[in-house]
C-alpha cells in the first residue's frame, strides 16, 4: 500500500476547558472515498478545518500527500479542495464571477478559469443562475457553488462538510456522481456526513467520531459488520432517547 | 389580539434591554433620544405663540416633517421590528381585521410613538386658541399620530415581500445616507443660519401653498381655523383628513390580506458583464476586481464612501465660507483620507467567512502582499477620484478653485495612510462583525468593541499625524508660484501616500503570514 493521501496523528484541540477533539488518527489511503460520521458536536468540523489549514491544532500532525499541512500549509494547501458546512462565498459576487475568482486565487490562467467554471456551472446545474449573485442563491444552490470552488484547481484530495445538506435529491444525485468519478481517476474525497444512508452507499471507508474522539475507522464493510451503518453507528456511540415519558401528550390519541 | 400584539411589542422592547451590552445601548440611546424630540418639539411648537400665520406654516412643515420620517424610518428598522413584517404572523390562523387593529395597536406602542403624540400637542399652546381650538388641536394631533401609523403600515405591509429580498434589503440600508447627508446638513447649516437671522419663522411663508391639502397640512389648518373661529371649515378639515386615514386603513388591510398569503419574493436580476474584471492582471488584480465588485454592490460599502464624502463637507462647511477657507480645505482632504482608512481597517472581518475561501488559496508572504495591495488599488480607484471631486467642489464655493489641489494633496497623502494603517489593523487587530436588525452596517461582534473602537481612533489619529508634513509644506511655500507649487505637492504627496500604503502591505503580509489560520477564524465567525 502507498503513502496514504490524508494522514492524521494525534490531532487535538482544546476550546476553554471543552476539548473538542480529542487526539485523533485517521489514515484515508489514496484514491478513497471516506465518510468522517458523528452525532452533533463530535468534532467533525473541527477536525476538518484542523486537517485543512483553517484552525491552528493544539497538537498533533496532519500529512496530505506527505505535506505537512502545519510545517508547510502553503504547500498542503495547493493540493485541497474544501467545502465547508456553511457558505463561506463572496455573497455579491455573481456564481460564474466566484468561480472565477476562486480558480484565479488558485493560479490557474484566466482563460483556463473561464473554461472549467463554465464546465462546471453546468455539471452543477447552475449555467442559468452563473450570473444572479450568490446573495440570491437557494442553500442548496450555494452547497453546489461551494464545491465547484473547491473544484475549480482539480484537486488530488477533496474535504466536504456535509456536502448534501440542504441540496434537492437531483442535485445530490449529480454531486454524488461527480465525487464518484473524481475518485475513481484517483483522487481522494473526505467528506463528514450524519446522513447514515449516504455514507453506507457511496463511501468505501468510514470512521465514526464521538466526543472528539475516533472511536471506529475501517472499511464500510468493516464498520458495518453485517448490520446497516446506521445501526452499527448507534450501537457505536449509543442510543440517546429520552422523550417517551416527557411527552406523553403528544400525538392524536391525546388531547 | 390588539392586547396580545401590544404585549408582543412590550416584550420586544423588553428583550432590548437583556440583549448585548451594544443593543442595550442603542436602546437606551434611542429612548433618550425619542424624549429629547419630544421636549423639543413641545418647546418649539409652543414658542410659536404669537408667531401669526408664521405659526402656521412652520407648524405645517414640522408636521410634514413628522410624517416623512413615519413614511421612511420603518423602511430602515424593517428587520428590527418584527412587528413590522406580515410573514411572522403568516402562520397563525388569524382573521384580518382584529389583526389590523392589534398591528395598529402595536405601532402606537413604544417611546416614538409617545414622542411624536406628546411633540405634536405643542399645537395646544403655539396654534390653538380658544377651547374649542385646543379640543381641534387635541383632534388633529390624534388624528395626525394616527395617520403616520397608518402611512408607514400601509408602506411597510405593501413593501413587505421586496423589503425581505436582497435588494429590498440594499434600498432600506442605503436611505441612511440621504438621512445622515439631512441629519448632517441639519445640524451643520440650520444652527449657522439661524444665528445670522437667515432663518426666522417667517422663512416658511408660502410653504403652506402646496402643503395645506396634504393630511399634515389639514390638520395644522384645522387647529388655525377653529383658533380663528371658522368651526365648520375646521371640522370639514378633520373629516378630510379622517376620510383619507381610512381610505389609507382600507388599502393597508388589503395589502396586508394580500401579503398575508403572497410567498416570499427573491430577487432574480442578473449581473452585467460576463467575466471578473482585471483578473488578467494575476492575483493582486483578481482581488482588485472581488473588492472593486464589492464596493459597487454592498450596500455598506456604499455607505461608507457617501459618510465619507458627507463628513469631508462637513468639516470644511463652515470655514470655506469664511477667510480660513485654506484650513477648510486641508482639512476635508484630511478627513478624507482618515475615514478611508478607518472605515477598512477590519477588511478581513467584514470580508466574513469568504475570507475563508481567500486563506485556502493565499499561500506565502508574496501571495498576501498581493492580496493586500489588489484590495488598496481598488479603494483607491474609488477613493482618489471622491476626495478629489469634494476637494474641488469645495474650492470652488471657497471661491479659490485652483487651491483645490491643495486638499487634493493633502488627502492623496492621507489616504495612502489611511490604506498603510488599515492594512496594519486589518491583520493585526482583527475582530468578527455582525449585521444587526435596524443598522445596514456590520458592528464588532459581541466583546469586540473595544477592538473596532480603538483601531478606528488610532488610524484617524495616525493620519492626522501622517499628514501633518504634507500641510505644513502647503502652508510655508502660500508664495511660491502656484504652476510650480501645486504640481509638485500633488506629485510629492502621492508619491509620500503611496510610499505608506506599500509598508503597510508589507507589514500586514508579515503579520498576516503568521496568524492566517487565526485571522480564517476571526472572518468566519463573522455574521454578515
Amino acid at each position: 500500500m502507498g503513502e496514504p493521501a490524508i494522514a492524521v496523528t494525534g490531532l487535538r484541540k482544546s476550546f476553554g476547558p471543552k476539548e473538542a477533539v480529542a487526539g485523533i488518527d485517521l489514515e484515508i489511503a489514496a484514491g478513497s472515498l471516506a465518510g468522517l460520521v458523528g452525532p452533533n458536536g463530535a468534532g467533525k468540523t473541527t477536525s476538518l478545518s484542523m486537517m485543512t489549514g483553517l484552525l491552528r491544532p493544539d497538537g498533533g500532525r496532519v500529512l496530505i500527500n506527505g505535506m505537512d499541512m502545519w510545517a508547510d500549509p502553503p504547500a498542503a494547501k495547493a493540493v485541497i479542495g474544501v467545502v465547508p458546512a456553511e457558505a463561506r462565498l463572496f455573497e455579491r459576487l455573481s456564481g460564474e464571477e466566484l468561480l472565477e475568482y476562486a480558480g484565479r486565487l488558485r493560479g490557474l490562467p484566466a482563460g483556463e478559469v473561464r473554461s472549467r467554471a463554465a464546465q462546471l456551472l453546468g455539471v452543477l446545474d447552475l449555467t442559468e443562475d452563473a450570473k444572479r449573485l450568490v446573495a440570491d442563491y437557494s442553500s442548496g444552490m450555494r452547497k453546489k457553488a461551494m464545491l465547484g470552488c473547491a473544484l475549480i484547481h482539480n484537486p488530488p484530495v477533496l474535504f466536504l462538510d456535509e456536502p448534501l445538506e440542504g441540496v434537492d435529491p437531483i442535485s445530490a444525485d449529480v454531486i454524488r456522481r461527480l465525487l464518484t468519478r473524481f475518485v475513481a481517476s484517483g483522487s481522494t474525497v473526505l467528506f463528514s456526513s450524519h446522513v447514515m444512508e449516504l455514507v453506507e452507499r457511496v463511501c468505501d471507508h468510514v470512521s465514526i467520531i464521538d466526543k472528539g474522539r475516533i472511536v471506529a475507522t475501517g472499511t464500510t464493510e468493516q464498520i458495518r459488520n453485517g448490520k446497516t451503518l446506521q445501526q452499527a453507528f448507534i450501537d457505536l456511540v449509543g442510543s440517546r432517547a429520552n422523550d417517551e415519558e416527557v411527552l406523553s401528550w403528544l400525538g392524536s390519541s391525546s388531547s | 389580539m390588539a392586547r396580545l400584539l401590544v404585549q408582543l411589542k412590550l416584550r420586544l422592547l423588553g428583550n432590548a434591554l437583556r440583549a448585548s451590552t451594544g443593543a442595550q445601548v442603542a436602546f437606551v440611546l434611542s429612548t433618550v433620544f425619542a424624549a429629547v424630540v419630544a421636549g423639543g418639539v413641545f418647546y418649539l411648537l409652543a414658542m410659536l405663540r404669537g408667531s401669526g400665520i408664521a405659526a402656521a406654516d412652520l407648524t405645517t412643515v414640522i408636521f410634514t416633517m413628522f410624517g416623512l420620517a413615519w413614511l421612511i424610518l420603518p423602511l430602515v428598522v424593517f428587520s428590527l421590528d418584527s412587528t413590522l413584517d406580515p410573514a411572522t404572523l403568516a402562520l397563525y390562523p388569524l382573521r384580518i381585521r382584529p389583526l389590523a387593529v392589534g398591528l395598529l395597536a402595536a405601532s402606537a406602542t413604544g417611546a416614538w410613538p409617545a414622542a411624536t403624540l406628546i411633540g405634536l400637542l405643542g399645537v395646544t399652546i403655539g396654534l390653538a386658541r380658544g377651547a374649542l381650538g385646543v379640543l381641534v388641536a387635541l383632534l388633529a394631533v390624534l388624528l395626525q399620530v394616527l395617520f403616520c401609523i397608518t402611512l408607514a403600515r400601509f408602506v411597510t405591509t405593501g413593501l413587505a415581500g421586496m423589503l425581505r429580498s436582497r435588494r429590498g434589503k440594499d434600498f432600506a440600508a442605503l436611505l441612511i445616507i440621504p438621512i445622515f447627508a439631512a441629519y448632517e446638513g441639519f445640524i451643520q447649516i440650520v444652527p449657522k443660519l439661524a444665528s445670522e437671522g437667515a432663518l426666522t419663522a417667517a422663512s416658511f411663508g408660502g410653504v403652506d401653498r402646496w402643503l395645506r391639502w396634504t393630511p399634515p397640512g389639514l390638520a395644522v389648518h384645522a387647529i388655525w381655523d377653529a383658533s380663528a373661529g371658522h368651526p365648520g371649515t375646521a371640522f370639514l378639515r378633520l373629516a378630510l383628513l379622517a376620510g383619507i386615514i381610512v381610505v389609507l386603513g382600507l388599502l393597508w388591510i388589503q395589502s396586508l390580506r394580500r401579503a398575508l398569503v403572497t410567498t416570499d419574493t427573491s430577487t432574480q436580476s442578473a449581473v452585467r458583464g460576463s467575466a471578473l474584471p482585471f483578473a488578467r492582471y494575476g492575483l493582486r488584480g483578481t482581488v482588485a476586481a472581488r473588492f472593486w465588485l464589492y464596493q459597487r454592490r454592498e450596500p455598506f460599502a456604499l455607505i461608507y464612501w457617501a459618510i465619507t464624502a458627507v463628513i469631508m463637507v462637513v468639516v470644511a462647511f463652515r470655514l470655506v465660507l469664511s477667510p480660513d477657507w485654506f484650513g477648510g480645505l486641508l482639512a476635508s482632504g484630511a478627513a478624507g483620507g482618515a475615514f478611508v482608512g478607518a472605515f477598512h481597517n477590519n477588511a478581513i472581518g467584514m470580508s466574513g467567512p469568504g475570507f475563508g475561501l481567500e486563506a485556502m488559496a493565499l499561500n506565502g508572504r508574496r501571495a498576501l502582499r498581493a492580496y493586500f495591495s489588489g484590495q488598496n488599488i481598488a479603494l483607491g480607484m474609488i477613493a482618489v477620484p471622491l476626495v478629489t471631486a469634494v476637494c474641488f467642489g469645495l474650492a470652488v464655493v471657497a471661491k479659490h478653485p485652483m487651491d483645490g489641489f491643495l486638499g487634493m494633496a493633502v488627502g492623496l497623502a492621507g489616504i495612502g495612510a489611511g490604506l498603510a494603517l488599515a492594512n496594519l489593523f486589518t491583520v493585526a487587530s482583527a475582530y468578527p462583525v455582525e449585521k444587526r436588525g435596524g443598522t445596514p452596517i456590520p458592528r464588532a461582534a459581541s466583546g469586540h468593541n473595544g477592538e473596532a473602537v480603538g483601531s478606528q481612533l488610532i488610524t484617524l489619529l495616525g493620519v492626522g499625524l501622517a499628514v501633518t508634513p504634507v500641510i505644513l509644506v502647503a502652508v510655508f511655500t502660500q508664495s511660491a508660484p502656484a504652476a510650480i507649487r501645486l504640481p509638485m505637492l500633488v506629485l510629492g504627496a502621492a508619491a509620500y501616500g503611496l510610499a505608506l500604503t506599500w509598508g503597510g502591505v508589507r507589514g500586514a503580509a508579515n503579520v498576516a503570514e503568521q496568524k492566517l489560520p487565526e485571522l480564517a477564524q476571526i472572518a468566519i465567525q463573522s455574521a454578515l
